[in-house]
């Protein structure tokens, strides 16, 4: 199935991704000759020991991330909207983003209750990771509870939509308790935020990112077979609900690492996928997959530029942003052709 | 020993759902044998447990009691893969996939032979090449999905099920929605492909006369009785075909070859051609005059075509069915009047 067009797209694709990212190390509040900036990542000494500390401290693990999280909620976003033949399924379907919010919001509420100064410091920043990961994981395994007990996929993302909407129920609950100063904290987590993320919690990013993508690839044979529906799909051999257990736990790792290390950050995994879809013209998964990937770090690389603003020291809200343009992006997806035939 | 013909074998089979400890029975007491090479129909009223049935046989559904046995082997024993190599299906539900072409579908059907990347090897692609040109789609194979009309799409998953290369095709309902010509092509295809490729297909339809026409054997699934299985001819003449219509209303008219309510008999003497006669007859019933007196009769001649009306002595001619119907209806209301 693959052809040359194919590999042209993918060559261009990484090479829009390079430039990107490129580009998204020299823009910021502090300016950064270029040749210096490709001469730190070849490894020689900045001219400034300044600039030297924003780009290898600051401005590369903030790009790496922006590729980690890109590449994570555009292939969950990916496996659920062929999983539940729904264009609309995305990462925060299945409740999982809430689920961390509901852990950070109830770590901050605990904070203030019992006074910790959690949000000072290195390990508040853990802290919250930690507490994300919690709450997200505690959704999946409500959803997958739900999983185990209900065979129909339509309903697994009903009962989704449900967790969300009642997760969040919860956090407004818990936002009208707390503290002006908890509420604020937790508004500037809910913004999404790519930068201050640590190298060694790139690594754990890297290693979730890594584990996470193992069952979409040991499972892809079977998504292409879950094009055509369950039934279909069964009687090619295809175990289903091993198919759903692989795709919660692959989608809970990679979108509940991206939104415990930065945030919820909307409409990446709905929208990529069908820029993908519409980009590559296939359904087959051995190109989607990748193609997915490679556009979610693409996307999330631009919105990230974008946020800079370039010359002010000011930073967008990174949600705020991929929200700016996913939400047309989606809008004109459904105007431009029928939704139901196009996925 | 020699291909045995009898693929797929079952005694004394109940269907069913079991849900928790209740048991939902839907058919009992099926006896039956799929034959390769051979097209079958299961005929039968919505609701009898035709779906299910199939359920069952792809193995998706485990029997209530007795076994279906799968080239000599219980189906349970079977994993989905192993069936999956054996059994293909086209099903009811439409694939509409605008960036799935016809072939890319069609290659869907290789998924139980592939490697877990799915690459297709030579003789995957032939396989794939050669159901193409088995259900003469060639000339669509580039085509997206969304562009395919009802028909085509049918040919298509027909194709990715043969692709798929099992000794058994199980189609449900292959013929609906579809226009008489594209039922009876669909259904010769499906013969065809039995034949040429010694497969066991075995359909469900409501299609009773191309069924007829087309199928090498029926099974019967009346309500609340066993399965009656046999050649449809067989059948017909030892008028087994009534068992599938619940209402005494109704009767199979083994001259007509289709099924006729028994309110439908003329009291009208008609002369005339016997294959003009039946139309004449068909809108007379259909206009409710079953009925005329003794003394009145029509004749009906071919050249040129006149319907004549004696009524004694006295002679009416029309030029149109219509025309004596609407001549009837008058006579009837000025009676009334």
């Amino acid at each position: 199935m693959k052809n040359n067009p194919t590999y042209l797209l993918f060559f261009l694709g990484l090479l829009l991704c390079l430039l990107l990212f490129a580009l998204n190390l020299s823009i910021g509040s502090v300016h950064i000759p270029f040749m210096e900036i490709v001469g730190g990542l070849a490894g020689k000494e900045l001219s400034r020991m300044s600039w030297e500390t924003i780009l290898m401290e600051y401005r590369l693990p903030k790009a790496l991330t922006a590729i980690f999280a890109g590449i994570g909620l555009s292939v969950s976003g990916l496996q659920m909207q062929t999983f539940f033949r729904n264009p609309l399924a995305g990462p925060y379907v299945l409740g999982i983003s809430s689920g961390a919010g509901l852990g950070v919001a109830i770590l901050l509420m605990a904070s203030s209750a019992f006074g910790w100064a959690i949000y000072q410091g290195g390990l508040g920043i853990w802290s919250i990771i930690f507490a994300a990961s919690l709450g997200a994981i505690l959704v999946l395994l409500l959803m997958s509870l739900t999983a185990w007990k209900v065979k129909d996929s339509m309903t697994l993302l009903i009962v989704g939509l449900m967790f969300g909407s009642a997760v969040s129920a919860l956090i407004s609950v818990l936002a009208y308790f707390s503290e002006a100063e908890q509420l604020k904290l937790f508004t500037i987590w809910s913004m999404g935020s790519l930068g201050g993320t640590s190298y060694s919690q790139l690594t754990g990013f890297f290693i979730a990112l890594l584990i996470g993508i193992i069952p979409v690839l040991y499972k892809i044979k079977s998504y292409n077979a879950m094009l055509m529906g369950e039934v279909y799909a069964e009687s090619m051999g295809i175990n289903i609900s091993r198919l759903r257990w692989a795709m919660i736990i692959s989608t809970g790792i990679l979108a509940g690492s991206a939104t415990a290390f930065c945030g919820p950050i909307a409409f990446i995994g709905i929208a990529v996928p069908h820029m993908a879809r519409l980009v590559f013209k296939t359904a087959d998964h051995r190109v989607l997959l990748p193609g997915s990937a490679l556009a979610g770090a693409i996307i999330l690389l631009f919105c990230d530029a974008i946020s800079q603003l370039p010359g002010s020291a000011q930073t967008l809200p990174i949600n705020a942003v991929t929200s700016l343009i996913g939400a047309p992006m989606v809008i004109w997806l459904i105007l431009r052709r029928n939704f139901s035939k196009e996925f | 020993m020699a291909d045995n013909p009898i693929i797929l074998t079952a005694s004394n089979l109940n269907l069913g759902y079991r849900k928790g400890k209740q048991v939902n029975t839907i058919a009992e007491h099926l006896d039956f044998e799929l034959k390769k090479g051979k097209l079958t129909c299961l005929l039968g009223p919505n609701g009898v447990g035709k779906s299910t049935l199939i359920k069952t046989i792809m193995g998706q559904l485990p029997p209530l009691r007795g076994q279906i046995l799968l080239d000599g082997k219980p189906i349970q024993q079977y994993g989905l893969w192993e069936i999956s190599k054996k059994i293909a299906v086209v099903l009811t539900d439409k694939i509409r996939m605008g960036t799935l072409s016809v072939r890319q579908l069609v290659e869907l059907g290789r998924i139980p032979h592939t490697s877990w990347l799915g690459r297709l090897a030579t003789e995957d692609q032939s396989k794939v090449d050669n159901a193409i040109k088995a259900t003469n789609i060639q000339y669509l194979a580039d085509r997206p999905l969304t562009e395919l009309s009802d028909g085509q799409l049918q040919k298509v998953m027909i194709a990715r099920a043969l692709a798929q290369d099992g000794e058994i095709l199980l189609l449900d309902e292959p013929t609906a929605h579809l226009d008489l010509v594209n039922r009876l092509e669909i259904m010769q295809l499906l013969k065809t492909i039995a034949r040429n490729e010694n497969k066991a297909i075995l359909i469900t339809t409501h299609d009773l006369e191309i069924a007829i026409e087309t199928a090498d054997e029926f099974w019967l699934m009346p309500c609340g009785s066993p399965l009656v299985t046999g050649l449809p001819e067989d059948l017909i003449l030892q008028q087994n075909l009534d068992l599938l219509l619940p209402s005494h209303q109704l009767y199979f008219d083994r001259d007509a070859g289709k099924i006729k309510s028994k309110i439908e008999i003329l009291k009208i003497n008609i002369d005339g051609p016997a294959s003009m006669k039946k139309w004449l007859e068909q809108a007379l019933i259909k206009n409710n005059i079953t009925k005329l007196p003794k003394d009145q009769s029509i004749t009906l001649t071919e050249n040129p075509f006149e319907l004549i009306f004696k009524d004694g002595e006295t002679e009416t001619r029309f030029h149109q069915i219509k025309s004596l119907i609407d001549f009837f209806k008058r006579g009837n209301t000025t009676e009334k009047n």
